[in-house]
């Protein structure tokens, strides 16, 4: 069911990797914002859609909502997103894990009931969160600088074109009403978000700077997905955060 | 009527918790200051904060100041706060390094002892631990919430004067040290270190207050 278009769109994302590969930021580091100006007044511009339309829609889901029903509908969700998580399981040669993808999406899609319950998990089918910006990374192409994306958030050119690929990956049932798909993204993003609503809370009552909390989590957080994909894989130029003294002869 | 007995025997649940973990403390202070392994240090951490979070019986204030207890004799601020500052720390008088280590302090027991009522008897698991380049010792562990849900979270400790102590916090792959360093770099950089010790204080002034 992976819609024909799919594939020029795959090969896009290919392309277009191959292209950052070729001028891939050679002083590349962690924080490395070189649009800063631009990215933060995007994040200025996500952060008032969220709180004047996104928060309190997801809020008022969430009251009406019981969680159980929440956590169906993520893992429903999530069980539609098997063909990107199998496909670069593969594209980063994780056979076992291709397997176990495989797997959980016959499980949960039968026993769980069109995935809306995640037994797979509980016989010890352990999910893995992949995504085509991942297997480029495992791949060797570096994030290049931050970039915040309207609406989509954190990125870098690295993920954006991830996403592209993801995108070519994803199950698109062409026999359904295109209101109707756009009507269940909707609704995955807004009860997504309800899931979220402590954290986020947190997350700005925790930071000083809220700009530089997203965007330092998010590369962190990436490095983590990718290097657990790929046992020693390590930045070049990583910064060794725990010696300071050493970093104090300028 | 359902309901009171599944209480009480939460309640006759924690109670045998905390005696368990009480138990599970004390060859750790009979060693007193010869000190644990890394992992047993996060092994007592970790089992007598649960045993706080999980005793029905003390309001969420008392929980956050017996939870500030365990954490402020565990966790080397001193050090957590140079490497959050790093190149910065020596661009602060002594005075103001002192007011700062006070002040983030305080700032992390205000924003993570918010969440003291949102228990829902998780438990957590010692996953694994290893030394790191430089004497450093990692103990990874697991917030159990079941299956996909659950939460990995590291600690860094590193030992001074015999005492294995945590340096820092990794969350599903994101450094507390870190996360502030780019933060507080960001601060630095635009207002001196003045302008972040008066973001830290109207940060802790507008925070929920600890009431003794």
């Amino acid at each position: 069911m992976i819609r024909a278009r799919g594939v020029f769109s795959f090969l896009a994302a290919v392309m277009g990797s191959a292209l950052l590969m070729s001028c891939a930021a050679e002083n590349f580091r962690p924080d490395y914002d070189p649009l800063e100006p631009m990215n933060r007044k995007i994040f200025w511009f996500n952060d008032k859609v969220d709180t004047y339309v996104l928060e309190p829609v997801a809020t008022g889901w969430d009251w009406v909502m019981p969680h159980v029903v929440q956590r169906s509908i993520s893992n429903f969700f999530t069980n539609l997103r098997f063909p990107i998580n199998t496909i670069n399981d593969l594209l980063q040669g994780k056979l076992k894990h291709s397997a176990v993808d495989v797997g959980r999406f016959a499980v949960n899609t039968t026993v769980g009931v069109l995935g809306f319950f995640d037994p797979a998990t509980g016989w010890g089918l352990e999910a893995h969160q992949e995504d085509f910006g991942q297997t480029l990374g495992v791949w060797g192409v570096p994030p290049g600088a931050y970039l915040v994306l309207p609406i989509v958030g954190p990125s870098n050119p690295r993920d954006a074109v991830g996403l592209a690929g993801d995108y070519a990956m994803s199950i698109t049932p062409f026999f359904v009403n295109q209101f109707i798909l756009l009507g269940t993204r909707v609704v995955d993003v807004i009860n997504t978000r309800s899931l979220l609503l402590q954290p986020v809370r947190d997350a700005k009552a925790a930071s000083l700077d809220y700009y530089t909390f997203v965007r330092n989590a998010y590369f962190q957080r990436r490095k983590a997905l990718i290097s657990d994909a790929n046992e020693g894989f390590k930045p070049s130029n990583e910064e060794d955060i725990y010696h300071v003294e050493e970093e104090l002869v300028e | 009527m359902k309901k009171t007995s599944t209480t009480s025997k939460k309640s006759w649940w924690s109670k045998l918790l905390v005696l368990f973990c009480l138990w599970a403390c004390m060859p750790g202070a009979a060693l007193g200051a010869g000190g644990d392994a890394p992992r047993a240090v996060i092994e007592r951490t970790s089992s007598a904060v649960l045993a706080v979070l999980a005793d029905k019986s003390s309001s969420a204030d008392e929980k956050r100041r017996k939870i500030q207890d365990i954490v402020y004799v565990e966790v080397d601020f001193e050090t957590l706060s140079r490497l959050v500052l790093a190149q910065n720390w020596k661009r602060l008088s002594p005075e103001q390094q002192k007011e700062f280590v006070e002040q983030f302090r305080q700032h992390l027991a205000l924003t993570y002892g918010r969440n003291v009522d949102n228990y829902h008897n998780e438990k957590v698991s010692i996953v694994g631990d290893r030394e790191e380049k430089g004497g450093d010792w990692t103990v990874q562990s697991k917030i159990l919430r079941g299956g996909a849900d659950d939460i990995s979270l590291d600690y860094r400790l590193r030992q001074k004067d015999g005492q294995w102590r945590i340096i820092d916090f990794i969350i599903e792959g994101v450094s507390l040290v870190s996360n502030f360093r780019s933060q507080f770099q960001e601060i630095i950089a635009n207002g001196g270190p003045e302008h972040l010790l008066e973001l830290l204080r109207q940060k802790n002034a507008t925070g929920e207050p600890l009431k003794s």
